[in-house]
């Protein structure tokens, strides 16, 4: 009898627009745009950022003819330099962002400067301000070119070709199948099928016992010949099913933007990914018993609360233990210590992140598979106990 | 059809201790009349119902359903009877037709079966215009005639009726009494538990007044009357409750 009772819930939950959206149109659309979205912003951003001139605030400037001289052309660069009487008024000037950052020129730069020594300089920014930063790390790449310059002309005139300084002459060349892309799933598939596998299940849970005490409809299904445990198992299934498309199909959410070839995710994709057979196996490993104990704790509940407010109340501290469980595993390293092997969720999803970097790390991945079957099935008899419990489940 | 034996049903409340809903209930009720439970919110006659249609289990007692015990036999009872309450829901985003198909699958019924016993229900109570519609859009009244549908789905020899009037307009509340002079005259063994004094006079053959958990009296409408002397069974009802003095 528990399929009559799974075929209906199931067909209930996902004839509810509001799953709909939740399990399928939000991880399979949403997902892949929100991910383009960021990327575009992100490089539209570092792009406007490279266009946009710095202020740069200059001290002691009139005592070094030789480092003026360097700085001439800097505007092409977008670095515009302002000369400013002391390192305090710089410093000032950074606070109330008139400036970017600051260059102290040491009293001693211009002799050193002559005699082909270091110039010492000072580089000012303020760590709590990001254009700060950016400012400051655009002066210094400015100053390193213009230092290489130097050095060149230096070496030059001694007749000392500027190979003798570069001993190594290196060169990039970036695998495919890898990339920005790969990067990117690695750090958040696990993240999200964690995530997915313990929320994708909420709302059938949600409307399929809780739901059901409040509409009158649990009271008319507990009347029937049916045994409360084909009741159980019906919504059971019904929780792990929907659970386990959501994670499906976030999955396939993150990875058809690397197969479609769409100009808002060539930033990510042109480097395309590559899936070893072992990821595949711990997605299957790891997706299904995660699915298990999300619904076993979500029907739990569910069959606790009176109604669904009191759901939503009694979910909130465990969405958020989940949401923190899976943001771990962005956390931590891939091979982390054997410890993590035993935290629900960060376990699953440090497998998931080993799998997808190539890691096969043999006892953590089998203690991380036997603890999250153990503590699925430890959600399992936790929700069947409840469904068991007269003064619990006939809470109308 | 029905036999009680000296249920009790207990409830353990932190704030105020061990609450006696049912006390020591004894009746019994047999197939063509209708056997009225009658009392004040809060006596005890949904937990009673409850107990009978096994949502929930006695603290102590017994009792028997079409020859079952309901602490043995639940699933055996739950297949004798029809069970109604006033504040039982329907599948909201399925249609009626929808409703009474999964309820008859899950009584078992085989599909053909099903269909022939759902189109006549339709006729019956008259929902042939909305039935398949949506449950969430029909009225309180005919919310009540497909409920009653889900109800007896399975033509059952015991029916339980929990208020089944609550809320419903003059006209919907007919229908419902309708339904179960109906099932009386089909030979069925009902149950029907209310508050409304006209309800019961215009219903039951016997009534069972149930007053803190306990069985006040028990008769015919005639043999409450000659007891206490009233008329009037307002009267009657707070005469034996000892409301009020002879």
């Amino acid at each position: 009898m528990w399929k009559v009772i799974f075929r209906k819930e199931f067909a209930e939950v996902f004839g509810d627009s509001r799953t709909r959206f939740n399990v399928v149109i939000g991880p399979l659309l949403f997902t892949p745009l929100l991910l383009a979205l960021i990327g575009s912003l992100s490089r539209s951003q570092a792009k406007e950022a490279q266009k946009q001139q710095v202020q740069i605030g200059v001290v002691g400037l009139k005592n070094a003819a030789s480092v003026n001289a360097e700085l001439n052309g800097s505007k092409a660069k977008g670095i515009t330099f302002v000369e400013v009487s002391s390192t305090a008024e710089a410093e000032q000037k950074i606070r109330s962002r008139q400036l970017s950052a600051a260059l102290i020129i040491a009293s001693d730069a211009e002799e050193k400067m002559k005699s082909e020594e270091s110039a010492p300089l000072m580089v000012v920014d303020d760590p709590g301000s990001e254009s700060s930063q950016q400012g400051a790390d655009r002066l210094r790449e400015y100053l390193r070119l213009r230092g290489d310059q130097i050095a060149a002309r230096r070496l030059q005139s001694k007749g000392i070709p500027t190979q003798t300084t570069q001993p190594f002459l290196l060169t990039d060349r970036e695998m495919t199948g890898s990339g920005r892309g790969m990067l990117m799933l690695t750090a958040f598939l696990p993240y999200v099928l964690s995530i997915s596998a313990i929320m994708g299940g909420l709302m059938a849970a949600t409307n399929t016992v809780a739901g059901e005490k409040e509409r009158g409809t649990l009271e008319t299904l507990l009347v029937t010949p049916v045994s409360r445990q084909d009741i159980a198992i019906g919504k059971f299934l019904t929780v792990t099913a929907t659970a386990l498309i959501s994670g499906t199909l976030s999955l396939i959410g993150m990875l058809w933007p690397f197969y479609v070839k769409l100009p808002m995710f060539a930033w990510m994709a042109s480097q395309g990914i590559s899936f070893k057979p072992a990821a595949i196996i711990a997605l299957i490993l790891v997706q299904i018993p995660l699915a298990v104990f999300g619904a076993g704790m979500l029907l739990a509940l569910s069959t606790y609360a009176k109604n669904q407010r009191e759901m939503q109340t009694y979910t909130v501290p465990v969405l958020l233990l989940g949401t923190v469980g899976a943001l771990l595993s962005m956390l931590l390293k891939a091979d982390s210590p054997l410890i993590w092997s035993v935290v629900p969720i960060t376990n699953a999803a440090l497998v998931l992140k080993q799998a997808l970097q190539g890691i096969v790390d043999l006892p953590f991945i089998t203690i991380a598979c036997l603890t999250s079957l153990l503590y699925a099935v430890a959600a399992v008899m936790l929700a069947a106990h409840l469904f068991r419990r007269e003064s619990v489940l006939t809470r109308f | 059809m029905i036999k009680i034996d000296n249920i009790k049903k207990t409830f353990h409340d932190k704030k105020r201790g061990t609450i006696p809903a049912v006390d020591g209930v004894s009746l019994e009720a047999y197939p063509g009349e209708i056997f009225g439970l009658l009392g004040p919110n809060g006596a005890g006659k949904t937990t009673l119902l409850r107990i009978m249609a096994t949502i929930l289990a006695p603290t102590s007692g017994s009792a028997e359903i079409g020859g079952y015990d309901i602490v043995r036999d639940p699933e055996k009872v739950r297949a004798q009877i029809g069970y109604l309450s006033g504040s039982a829901g329907l599948y909201e985003r399925l249609t009626g037709r929808q409703v009474l198909h999964y309820f008859a699958s899950l009584y078992g019924l085989k599909s053909v079966q099903a269909t022939q016993r759902i189109n006549g229900l339709i006729e019956e109570l008259d929902m042939g215009s909305y039935v398949d519609g949506r449950c969430d859009q029909f009225s309180t009244g005919q919310k009540q005639r497909v409920s009653i549908a889900r109800a007896v789905i399975h033509d059952p020899p015991v029916l339980f009726f929990d208020e089944p009037t609550n809320g419903l307009d003059l006209i919907a509340a007919r229908t419902v009494v309708r339904y179960i002079r109906e099932r009386r005259a089909a030979g069925k063994c009902v149950v029907f538990s209310t508050h409304i004094m006209s309800e019961v006079e215009a219903l039951c053959d016997r009534i069972a007044i149930i007053y803190e958990g306990k069985v006040a009296a028990i008769g015919t409408m005639t043999e409450l009357r000659e007891r206490t002397g009233a008329q009037v069974f307002e009267d009657v009802f707070l005469r034996i409750i000892g409301l009020e003095e002879n």
